[in-house]
């Protein structure tokens, strides 16, 4: 019996069914065994993560800090994002747009596409789907990565994540709650178009976001020359964590592969074990607590968008005034 | 040897079906494993794993005997198994078909749309869709009258069962019942209703929907199976981990029997055993009733519909509804 069935079964019927109960949301049960088991799983991926990435840091740390009193507050962003809200989100929502979308085209004769009815030879091959299906996910997970840099809003949001000067493998989850959520809307839609199956949705977010924070260890660590080009080593995503790189242009921006940053030429392996942060973010993002580092965000998220509206209003007049 | 080789290419191929169709066969639907569990239940050895496509939850029995149809939700899709050899004979696009069930006169289909909230009654002989009756919300479970001219849906996001015109697809009435309702079954002239955000099944008067009585059995009474000699009928309880057992002519509780791991759906062996999916125990208990004691069988991820194919030389042996 896989002892992750087992895990999540116990959950559910000893937690997840009495609280529904309780609550009069019986209706929801099935749902409910979906959320105990990517907690169960979201559980498993931070012991795993601990295992294997902690030993790293001691073995052969990148920097060494008087205390990690700022890493503290990535450890909280972690365990809210892999056991609670991110397996209650992903799969909840996800499962019920999913259904919704692909029954709604059913009823207008439109069959939604899946890999396995482009490919009918992958039906019942579910490791080797799940594998195609990552790797299409990590190419999309490239691109929002790299406009997260582009649009000054968007990167005002998503410099709380290279605000960190004591990086570790706790750093992946640390995101400002709307860069998380349009994150997920990302990966959704790219989910629901190439019809990932509700329950293997979760798990990839999980196996893509393990081989993240092992990107983030604070570790020397590199995979050798080809090794660097096949998989995002601890040392190339560091490159891009460097205050040199933070901001609008930037490089490294892969999450798993690095083929996405060498086919678009936004690669540099050159980099060795760089400085982390982001010098022109204010103190708050780097070692405010976690509601004033969201604050933080949300100000300066808003501020982007109101300087962006009087430019392009000013733009505006000024041609107004030539004519 | 060229005999000898024929003679193999004409068992391995299907074309001695009475060669394979000795063994009685239970049918398991895995619905978070997108899988069917085909067991041969002389040897309690699974014998085949047959892939869906996502999520696949109930399944019925073509009148003929012909076909077991696997109803895909996520998938939208219905899949037509050999019930001899489990082979895929085809697939049909359905919308969300969640729960399927013949009318005991084999005219009609009836599916239910559990995310879409859709009632469908399909033209059984060409699955063409005859009439779409929105159902606000989650309609589950499906049962008729014994004359097939109303068709009977519990409602379980807004606790309500609802009776349709089979013929006409009009509402005949839409009442409330008790907390999230799941198993229905016509027993002697009235329904019962597992009131699963309750602890009781409800007894309702087909002719208005109004509750007449609660027989009270455990926290979470899901669904309702008649034993084939009509003496039993069982109540699997889904918070408190249990069966019922009452008199189907009184109502009586005779007594309860423990089973943890979440039963649900229950079908009838020859020998007196009764099989019994566990929702979050990932098995199939056969139970003893007499004893209460049971041994397992070890399926795919959350085992629900069941179906024991115990003549599988002769069509239509028993009948899947209520499952």
């Amino acid at each position: 019996m896989d002892p992750f069935d087992t895990a999540a079964g116990w959950l559910q019927e000893h937690f997840v069914i009495p609280l529904l109960y309780q609550l009069d949301m019986m209706q929801w049960e099935d749902v409910g065994y979906g959320w105990a088991l990517f907690a169960v799983y979201g559980v498993a991926q931070v012991f795993i993560t601990l295992a294997i990435c902690l030993p790293l840091e001691r073995w052969r740390p990148v920097e060494t800090w008087p205390d990690a009193k700022a890493v503290t507050i990535d450890v909280v962003y972690t365990l809210i994002n892999r056991i609670g809200v991110l397996p209650l989100v992903t799969f909840v929502l996800f499962y019920q747009v999913q259904v919704w979308l692909t029954g709604t085209l059913t009823d207008h004769g439109i069959v939604p596409p899946t890999l396995e009815l482009l490919i009918p030879g992958l039906l019942g091959h579910q490791i080797l789907t799940f594998v195609l299906y990552a790797i299409i996910l990590d190419f999309g997970e490239y691109w929002r990565h790299r406009l997260s840099h582009m649009f000054g809003w968007w990167w005002a949001l998503h410099s709380l994540h290279h605000a960190q000067r004591q990086m570790t493998f706790w750093s992946d989850d640390r995101n400002h709650v709307i860069d998380e959520v349009i994150s997920f809307l990302w990966s959704a839609a790219i989910a629901l178009l190439i019809g990932i199956p509700p329950l293997q949705f979760p798990l990839l977010i999980l196996v893509l976001r393990f081989l993240e924070s092992l990107s983030h260890a604070n570790a020397r660590v590199s995979f050798g020359r080809a090794g660097n080009r096949v998989l995002i080593s601890p040392r190339f995503h560091r490159a891009h964590h460097g205050v040199l790189a933070a901001g609008q242009q930037s490089c490294n921006y892969g999450a798993i592969l690095p083929v996405w940053d060498i086919v678009f030429r936004t690669a540099d392996f050159g980099r060795e074990y760089v400085r982390t942060g982001d010098p022109s973010g204010e103190e708050a993002l780097h070692t405010g607590t976690w509601w004033q580092q969201q604050s933080a965000g949300w100000r300066r998220m808003v501020a982007m968008l109101r300087r962006k509206r009087s430019k392009s209003a000013r733009s505006r007049a000024g041609t107004d005034l030539a004519a | 040897m060229k005999k000898l080789l024929l003679a193999l290419s004409l068992v391995s191929g299907g074309l001695l079906p009475g060669l394979a169709a000795a063994r009685p066969l239970a049918f398991v639907i895995n619905s978070a494993e997108a899988s069917v569990s085909m067991i041969d239940m002389d040897t309690k050895e699974e014998v085949k794993r047959i892939p869906v496509l996502r999520e696949p939850h109930h399944m019925a029995l073509t009148p003929d005997g012909k076909s077991l149809l696997i109803g895909d939700t996520a998938g939208n899709a219905v899949f037509f198994l050999d019930p001899v050899t489990g082979d895929v004979q085809r697939r049909a696009t359905i919308s969300d078909p969640y729960q399927l069930q013949y009318s005991p006169d084999s005219k009609w289909m009836v599916v239910a749309g559990l995310a879409r909230n859709q009632i469908d009654i399909y033209d059984a002989a060409t699955l063409t869709l005859a009439h779409r009756i929105p159902a606000s919300s989650m309609p589950s479970h499906i049962n008729f009258s014994p004359d097939s001219s109303v068709t009977y849906v519990s409602l379980q996001g807004t606790d309500a069962l609802m009776a349709i015109d089979v013929h006409t697809g009009a509402v005949l009435w839409n009442t409330k019942i008790g907390k999230s309702p799941a198993g229905v079954l016509w027993l002697d002239g009235k329904i019962l209703v597992g009131i699963m955000g309750a602890d009781y099944v409800a007894v309702v008067n087909p002719a208005n929907g109004a509750v007449e009585r609660k027989i009270v059995t455990a926290k979470g009474a899901h669904n309702l199976f008649i034993s084939p000699d009509s003496h039993t009928l069982y109540v699997c309880n889904r918070v408190d981990g249990s069966i019922s057992v009452l008199d189907p002519k009184t109502l009586a509780v005779r007594g309860r029997i423990a089973m943890s791991g979440g039963p649900d759906d229950m079908d009838f062996a020859p020998d007196g055993k009764i099989w019994v999916t566990r929702r979050w125990a990932h098995t199939v208990a056969l139970l003893d009733p007499a004893t209460g004691q049971f041994t397992t069988i070890e399926t795919g991820r959350s085992p629900h519909g069941i179906w024991l194919n115990t003549h599988p030389n002769q069509p239509a042996p028993t009948r899947v509804s209520a499952k």
